[in-house]
């Protein structure tokens, strides 16, 4: 039996119980404030809703007041299983079991409902999710001239400190905002019932194919080297050193939960990869026609992968503008620099024409700060006595860990910040979860293991970028020391202590 | 001298001991499931760092230990990408490793295959590794990437040595087997199937007698380790089509090779039905082109096989 926090909670939808921390727990800080929750949470809602609309028409379903893919419960944002997996229920093709494999750590998922889309409106999701995914390329390349104007505007609005030119940056970021976590939304959902059309293609035409697909689904190139490039605040890449999703990183209590590091480009590594690298051999082990489908589905993976990355770090440059301009703005208000945070955007965005918003940040501070030290479960169950805010929280089963990007390894374990990285034996990097300052680390080791995550996960699409070996969602990956010897396998997602022989 | 042979239980390993040891050289064995026939033998596994060895057994290695013999690795064509990649090519990397640490370091000789030319377009000779080639199995791309690796450490001193297959009575018993490599498709062949080569098998398979290989390891290791690349196999050129009859012929059978595209597709078809290993279909069209001219490169000449290995091979692996 946990507590409600009312001014903060959003309420739990009564037709979709089940919440998981999911896909938010590996790369979100574990608590978020209120305005990081009206930044990420209500604009994914809307998002989300925004899709299923598309694909399905307007449903009953997804409408209403209540949150329905989203929560925010005791400021820990939450995806609801049940919902996506009702979701996935009305794709052809996909299961449940498919989308929790994919975000959430390959959990249980809950049992669907008895509802059933008709078979017509469910076959004729997919083209029209296909479509969605054909249109995802020209509008991130619109987003990222958006935000570089942005980012342009807020530079020049920070530097003179006016509040009018500030309200503006605000102002002109709302619909950026809501179109990249579109994108982010579009490309996160279109990889699953593509991941399951490349599984059951290549199970029919690529000999091997679990062990194979992975390497195949390597995208050409990700945004975040990139970013790099980019350093100084309110550069595209101003982001990279800050806390994913929490743009009041430097505010009590926040700051407890997003501690980071500069983060810095990884130095070219030396080159251990053979010319013909194991995807082009296998597509050359193929037919002329099982390659050209083989290739082209992989092509696809490959593609919109890497798409997923680049609307995420959209994202992330918009939460950085408003990082950076929130603070200044503040300054003209009567409202305190401590208090903005438990704001959300739209009362920060109307507060210059209604000043008396500023009132609900006391309320919810003082909620906020009894919630953050409310133990959450990375699961949350409200399907049974949900009456007056009473609500069961179930540790997530522990799953065991999920090879995702192939390859043995054996090398000694390092803990971020890794600055002890050994020059002259291999090491592997053993994480929590991903987030920003794992990356530049991808190029200096030579396996990766995390505590969370999964097939889709941020860093195993990192891992596979830089052809590193990774086992992510492993249980065991709180009890390794830094030094131990061990073998990690990312095909089948074994790590095991290195024992040693002799003769 | 004191020549480390990884693999050394294996079929070319034990070969390479026998030869190494008559030659008066200090010879360690190292295997899996110990030595093979080498008089000091040590227990390891080439897919771990430090080959899994630890303790004595390790500071010996890596104070007295002068070459170092790669030849270890089945020839599987069956096998998966983890498990080539993670045999051939972590291997290499583990070895290259190893004799990085040792003292007395002065030669690697790397046992490659030819093999890793896959389906090579034009004309390959022993500098060539890369050829726009693509792969029939993940056995050649393992035995590729290892060789890249090798060639890429310029920091270990190394001479790569390339053989086709190898057939020939072994050292020791029971190391030659019929499931993988070109005996599988022996079995097929002597239950009467019919068996379709591309040109009736008349071209090339650049086969080699194991003890042969093992004179041509021997005086690679006794050479010094230039980073060159040797490629050997039986001077007297024997096809496909000549190495199955030679194979069958001890035991009263003549293989019943056509060249027909309908019993290919056929074959294609039925092969896991009639026993042959899909990555044995590969092998039906004709391999790559080598140049004639790489056994020159072989110091005193490429050793001449004995007459009647293939028909002894067939005896003692079929009989």
């Amino acid at each position: 039996m946990t507590a409600h926090f009312p001014p903060i909670d959003t309420d739990p939808h009564p037709a979709f119980p089940v919440y998981s921390a999911g896909n938010f727990g590996e790369v979100a800080p574990d608590r978020i404030s209120p305005v990081s929750w009206s930044l990420v949470g209500t604009p994914m809602e809307r998002a989300t809703r925004r899709l299923a609309a598309r694909c399905f028409g307007e449903r009953p379903w997804v409408q209403g007041s209540h949150y329905v893919f989203l929560g925010y419960f005791a400021c820990k944002p939450y995806h609801n299983l049940s919902a996506y997996t009702r979701l996935a229920g009305r794709l052809p093709l996909v299961a449940p079991e498919d989308v929790t494999a994919a975000y959430f750590e390959g959990t249980r998922p809950p049992r669907p409902g008895r509802a059933r889309e008709g078979a017509l409106r469910q076959a004729a999701a997919l083209p029209r999710l296909i479509r969605e995914l054909t249109r995802l390329g020209p509008a991130l390349r619109r987003l990222e001239e958006e935000i570089a104007d942005l980012e342009l505007l807020a530079r020049t609005a920070v530097s003179l400190g006016g509040e009018a030119a500030l309200v503006e940056v605000l102002t002109r970021a709302a619909p950026v905002l809501d179109d990249a976590w579109d994108a982010h939304i579009v490309a996160t959902t279109g990889l699953v019932p593509l991941g399951v059309v490349q599984r059951r293609v290549n199970g029919l035409v690529v000999p091997h194919a679990e062990a194979v697909t992975p390497w195949l689904n390597r995208p050409a190139e990700l945004v975040w080297e990139r970013l790099h490039a980019f350093s100084g605040d309110l550069a595209p890449g101003g982001f990279l050193g800050t806390s994913f999703y929490e743009v009041a990183e430097d505010r009590a209590p926040w700051s407890r939960f997003s501690a980071r590091r500069r983060a810095e480009p990884a130095p070219a590594g030396p080159d251990a990869g053979p010319l013909v690298d194991p995807a082009e051999a296998a597509l050359g082990m193929l037919g002329p026609g099982r390659r050209r489908l083989a290739a082209a589905l992989a092509r696809v993976m490959a593609e919109t992968m890497a798409s997923r990355e680049h609307s995420k770090s959209l994202v992330m440059r918009v939460l950085h503008v408003h990082r950076r301009v929130l603070p200044e703005l503040v300054r003209h208000w009567p409202l305190g620099d401590a208090d903005w945070p438990y704001l959300t955007i739209e009362e920060l965005r109307r507060l210059h024409r209604a000043p008396g918003l500023a009132g609900r940040a006391a309320d919810r501070a003082a909620a906020c700060a009894e919630a953050v030290d409310e133990p959450m479960p990375g699961r949350l169950d409200f399907s049974g006595g949900s009456g007056g805010g009473a609500r069961r929280g179930r540790a997530a089963a522990p799953a065991a860990g999920s090879g995702v990007s192939p390859g043995r390894v054996t090398g000694v374990v390092v803990r971020p910040p890794a600055d002890d990285i050994p020059g002259d034996r291999t090491a592997i990097l053993v994480c929590e979860s991903a987030d920003a300052d794992v990356a530049p680390l991808l190029g200096l080791v030579g396996g990766v293991v995390t505590g969370r995550g999964s097939a889709m996960s941020h860093i195993a699409i990192l891992a596979r970028e830089h052809r590193v070996p990774a086992v992510v969602g492993h249980p065991g990956a709180a009890a390794l020391r830094p030094g131990d010897m061990i073998t990690i396998d990312g095909t089948t997602g074994e790590v095991h202590a290195e024992p040693t022989f002799t003769g | 001298m004191k020549i480390l042979v990884v693999g050394a239980s294996g079929y070319l390993g034990g070969a390479v001991c026998a030869r190494l040891e008559w030659a008066g050289h200090e010879v360690i064995g190292l295997g899996r499931s110990g030595g093979g026939p080498a008089r000091r033998a040590l227990r390891g596994d080439a897919t771990r760092p430090s080959l899994a060895l630890a303790g004595d057994a390790l500071d010996e290695v890596r104070a007295e230990v002068t070459h170092i013999v790669t030849a270890f690795g089945s020839v599987d064509w069956d096998a998966g990408p983890a498990e080539a990649l993670d045999l051939h090519a972590a291997g290499v990397r583990n070895v290259l490793a190893l004799a990085r640490g040792c003292e007395r370091f002065t030669g690697l000789v790397h046992v490659s295959s030819l093999l890793a030319l896959g389906r090579a377009s034009g004309r390959a000779g022993n500098r060539e590794l890369y050829v726009g080639q693509t792969f029939r199995n993940w056995y050649e791309y393992g035995k590729y990437a290892a060789e890249g690796l090798v060639r890429a450490a310029r920091d270990v001193p190394s001479t790569n040595v390339r053989f086709g297959p190898l057939l020939g009575v072994p050292v020791s018993p029971g190391t030659l087997s019929a499931r993988h490599g070109l005996l599988a498709a022996v079995r097929p062949l002597l239950q009467g199937y019919p068996v379709h080569l591309r040109g009736g098998g008349e071209f090339p398979c650049y086969p080699g007698e194991v003890t042969g290989a093992a004179e041509v390891v021997a005086r690679a290791v006794e050479a010094p380790a230039t980073g060159g690349t040797w490629t050997w196999f039986d001077p007297d050129g024997p096809t496909l089509a000549d190495v199955l009859r030679a194979l069958c012929r001890p035991l009263g059978r003549v293989p019943r090779i056509v060249d027909s595209t309908a019993a290919g597709r056929l074959q294609r078809a039925l092969a896991s039905r009639a026993g042959v290993p899909p990555a044995l279909l590969g092998y039906c069209e004709p391999w790559f082109d080598l140049d004639p001219a790489v056994l020159d490169a072989v110091p005193g000449g490429p050793p001449r096989c004995p007459a009647g290995y293939l028909e002894a091979t067939g005896r003692e692996v079929f009989a």
